[in-house]
C-alpha cells in the first residue's frame, strides 16, 4: 500500500502537450477513478504512474520516492490491461506465478499465493487451462489475479471492464471494489464509464483535454461540479444546459419564461447571460397553468419512469420523472424547477458561478 | 446407370480433374525419375536402359563420393540454416524497434534475397578470390588464415566458402518472417511482463520466444529442406571441388547426371536424398505436433 503523488506532471510526444500540470495526491489505500473522454490523457496518466511512459515534466514520487527514472519493473506495481494482456503460451496458473518466479520465492508459496488467488476469484477449476479457452469475464477475473498475488503497492486500472457486455461488467464492478475493500491497497482505476467512476471511485479525477477539471468525491462532483465539462459528463440522461438571462429582482429568464428564481451571486450584473445547468431528475412536471409552460417532445420509458424531452422554445430539455400522468407528443406541461436546483455557469468560460 | 450409382459418384467426378492434373504434373514426374533409380541409364550409351534392380544403391554403398557429399550435406545444412536463422533473429529484433529511417534500412535489408542465387556465388568467388577479392586479406589480417590464398581451393576450408555466400544470402528469409511474427505480438504483453518485475533478457527468454516458437518451428523446417536441395551456389563457386570436397548430395547428382550422363545412378541418389527429406519433415511434423498439443 502506498501513497502516490504526482508534482507538476506533464508529458509531451512532439505535437503538444498530451498532459499539463498534473497535481494530485493519491492517498494510502484509496481508490481513485480517472475519468474523462477518450483522449483526455487518462490513460497516458496511469502509464505514467506505471513507468510505461516517461514523463516531459514533472515528478511522480511512491510514498515519498521519487521515481520518474525507476523502471517498470522496479516499481512494485501490478497493473490490470483492458485487453488483459495474458500471457497466451501460458496456464492461468502460470500466468499468475510469472511475477512470484521472478521474484524467486519459494515453490511453495507461490503455490499458495496463487490458489489462494484462485480462490477468491473462483479461477480455481480453471487454473491449468490456457487464456484462449477462457471466457471474456474468465481472462478479465485471470488478469486481476495476475494482480493481487503480487500483493503490490498499488493497482493500477486500466478500462478493464470495458470489453465485457453489460451485465458482466455490473457484477466486475461490484466484485473489485469487493476486492479493494478486502485487500485495502491503493488503486488507480482508468475508466471513460461515469457509471464505472461514480460506483466504485473513492474520489473521481475529471481530466479534459490534458488538465484535471475537479478532484472529489462521486456525489460532489455530482452535486457541485467545478464547471460545464464535469457537469455535463456525470449523469444520465445528462444534464440541461439552458442559456437564461439573469433579471435584476434574481429571476433567471428563458425564452421570455422564469424558470426559476435565485439570490444573484456576487458580482453578477442584472441582464447577463448565464448557462442554467439543470439535472432532469430534479425537474418537475405541473400543469401548464402553474409552471412555465414547455411542449413534450419525445417520451422515452426506462422502466423506473420515464425520460420527457422538452421543448423550451427553441431550446430543448430532458427531464427525469415517476410521475404517472399521461404524457403525449405536443402536449404542453408545466416544468417546475425547484429551488436550489439550478446550477449557474458562466457561459464563456465554462465555470461555475453558485 | 443406376442413380444411386451416379449419386455415389458425383464426389469422385468433380474431384477428377484436379486429381488427374496433380498426377500429371507431379506424379508421374516422380515416379519416371524414380525408375530411372532402378535402371542402368546412361545418356550417351545406347545400349544401357536395362532394368538393374538395387545395384545402383548396393553401388552407393560403397562410393565414397556420395559418404563425402552425405555428410558435406548436413554439415552445409545444418551450419546454413543455423547461422541464417541466428542473424535473421538478431535482424529482426533490430528492425521491429523504431527508429529513423527504418522504412529505407528494412528495404536495403531484404536485398540479397532479391539477387539471384548464381549471381550471388559469382559475387562471392569474387570476394574469396586473393587477387580481385578482399576477403582473403582480411581474413589472414584477422589471423584466421596463414596466408591470403583463396579457401575455395583448400580442400578442408571450401565449403565455407558457399556456406558464407549462402548465409548472406538467405538472412532476409528469415528477418522478413520472424520481423512479422514479431509484430504480431500484442506490445502490451510485454508491458504486462515489464509491470511483472521481468527485464528485457527474460521478458525474451519467457515472452518472445515462445510466441515465435510456432513461426520458428515452420520456417526452419522449410529452409533445411530447401537449403539441403539448394546446389546453385556449390556448383558456381566450387563446381562441387576441389576434388569432390565440396560436393553436397545434390550438387553431387548434379555432377553426375550432367557431366558423367549417368542418369540412373543420378536418379539413385536423388532417391535417396528424397527419402532422407521426407523422414526429416516428418519428424519436423510430429516434433511440431507434440509442441502444439502441449500449447
Amino acid at each position: 500500500m502506498a501513497t502516490i503523488t504526482l508534482s507538476n506532471l506533464s508529458k509531451d510526444y512532439g505535437g503538444g502537450p498530451v498532459l499539463r500540470g498534473i497535481d494530485l495526491e493519491i492517498r494510502e489505500g484509496e481508490f481513485v477513478a480517472l475519468m474523462g473522454p477518450s483522449g483526455c490523457g487518462k490513460s497516458t496518466l496511469l502509464r505514467l504512474i506505471a513507468g510505461l511512459e516517461e514523463p516531459s515534466g514533472g515528478e511522480i514520487r511512491i510514498d515519498g520516492r521519487r521515481v520518474n527514472e525507476v523502471a517498470p519493473k522496479d516499481r512494485d506495481l501490478a497493473m490490470v490491461f483492458q485487453s488483459y494482456a495474458l500471457y497466451p503460451h501460458m496456464t492461468v496458473r502460470e500466468n499468475m506465478s510469472f511475477a512470484l518466479k521472478q521474484r524467486r520465492l519459494p515453490q511453495a508459496e507461490i503455490t499458495r499465493a496463487v490458489e489462494g488467488a484462485a480462490a477468491k476469484l473462483g479461477l480455481t477449476n480453471l487454473l491449468e487451462r490456457k487464456p484462449k479457452a477462457l471466457s471474456g469475464g474468465q481472462r478479465q477475473r485471470v488478469a486481476m489475479g495476475r494482480a493481487i498475488v503480487r500483493n503490490p503497492k498499488a493497482f493500477l486500472f486500466d478500462e478493464p471492464l470495458s470489453n465485457l457486455d453489460a451485465r458482466l461488467r455490473e457484477q466486475m464492478r461490484y466484485e473489485i471494489r469487493k476486492l479493494h475493500r478486502e485487500l485495502g491497497a491503493t488503486s488507480v482505476y482508468v475508466t471513460h464509464d461515469q457509471v464505472e467512476a461514480m460506483t466504485m471511485a473513492d474520489r473521481i479525477v475529471a481530466l479534459n483535454d490534458g488538465a484535471i477539471q475537479q478532484v472529489g468525491a462521486p456525489q460532489e462532483l455530482y452535486d457541485q461540479p467545478a464547471n460545464l465539462f464535469v457537469a455535463g459528463f456525470l449523469g444520465s440522461p445528462p444534464m440541461n444546459f439552458v442559456d437564461a438571462t439573469l433579471a435584476p429582482d434574481g429571476a433567471l429568464v428563458a425564452e421570455g419564461q422564469t424558470l426559476a428564481r435565485v439570490s444573484p451571486p456576487a458580482g453578477l450584473a442584472a441582464g447577463t447571460t448565464l448557462t442554467l445547468g439543470l439535472r432532469p431528475e430534479r425537474l418537475a412536471l405541473t400543469d401548464p397553468t402553474k409552471g412555465s409552460a414547455v411542449r413534450v417532445d419525445v417520451v422515452e420509458t426506462t422502466g423506473t419512469g420515464r425520460v420527457v424531452h422538452l421543448a423550451l422554445g427553441p431550446q430543448r430539455l430532458k427531464l427525469f420523472t415517476m410521475d404517472p400522468r399521461p404524457l403525449a407528443p405536443g402536449d404542453v406541461v408545466g416544468l417546475v424547477v425547484p429551488p436550489g436546483a439550478p446550477l449557474l455557469f458562466d457561459p464563456v468560460s465554462g465555470a461555475r458561478l453558485s | 446407370m443406376s442413380r444411386a450409382l451416379a449419386l455415389r459418384l458425383e464426389p469422385y467426378l468433380y474431384a477428377a480433374p484436379s486429381l488427374l492434373l496433380i498426377a500429371a504434373i507431379m506424379l508421374v514426374p516422380l515416379v519416371t525419375g524414380l525408375s530411372y533409380a532402378f535402371h542402368d541409364l546412361i545418356l550417351l550409351d545406347p545400349l544401357s536402359g536395362d532394368f538393374v534392380g538395387l545395384d545402383h544403391f548396393r553401388e552407393m554403398l560403397d562410393d565414397d563420393g556420395f559418404w563425402t557429399a552425405l555428410r558435406n550435406t548436413v554439415v552445409w545444412t545444418a551450419v546454413s540454416v543455423a547461422l541464417q536463422f541466428g542473424f535473421g533473429l538478431i535482424l529482426a529484433l533490430l528492425l521491429d524497434r523504431p527508429f529513423p529511417g527504418r522504412g529505407l534500412v528494412q528495404a536495403l535489408v531484404f536485398l540479397p534475397w532479391a539477387v539471384p542465387g548464381f549471381l550471388s556465388g559469382l559475387t562471392w568467388a569474387w570476394l574469396f578470390n586473393p587477387v580481385i577479392g578482399p576477403l582473403p586479406h582480411w581474413l589472414h589480417g584477422l589471423g584466421l588464415l596463414a596466408t591470403p590464398e583463396n579457401i575455395l581451393s583448400d580442400p578442408h576450408l571450401a565449403l565455407w566458402g558457399p556456406i558464407a555466400a549462402n548465409v548472406w544470402w538467405g538472412i532476409p528469409f528469415f528477418a522478413i518472417t520472424l520481423l512479422a511474427a514479431l509484430q504480431s505480438i500484442p506490445k502490451d504483453i510485454y508491458e504486462a511482463a515489464a509491470m511483472d518485475g521481468a527485464g528485457p533478457l527474460l521478458r525474451f527468454r519467457r515472452v518472445t520466444l515462445p510466441l515465435l516458437a510456432p513461426t520458428i518451428a515452420i520456417t526452419v523446417m522449410l529452409r533445411t529442406v530447401w537449403v539441403a536441395n539448394f546446389a546453385e551456389l556449390i556448383v558456381v563457386m566450387t563446381k562441387g571441388g576441389p576434388a569432390d570436397a565440396t560436393q553436397i548430395l545434390s550438387s553431387y547428382i548434379f555432377t553426375l547426371a550432367f557431366q558423367r550422363l549417368d542418369f540412373g545412378y543420378a536418379s539413385a541418389v536423388a532417391a535417396v536424398l528424397l527419402v532422407l527429406l521426407l523422414a526429416y519433415a516428418a519428424a519436423v511434423m510430429v516434433l511440431r505436433h507434440a509442441m502444439t498439443e502441449r500449447a
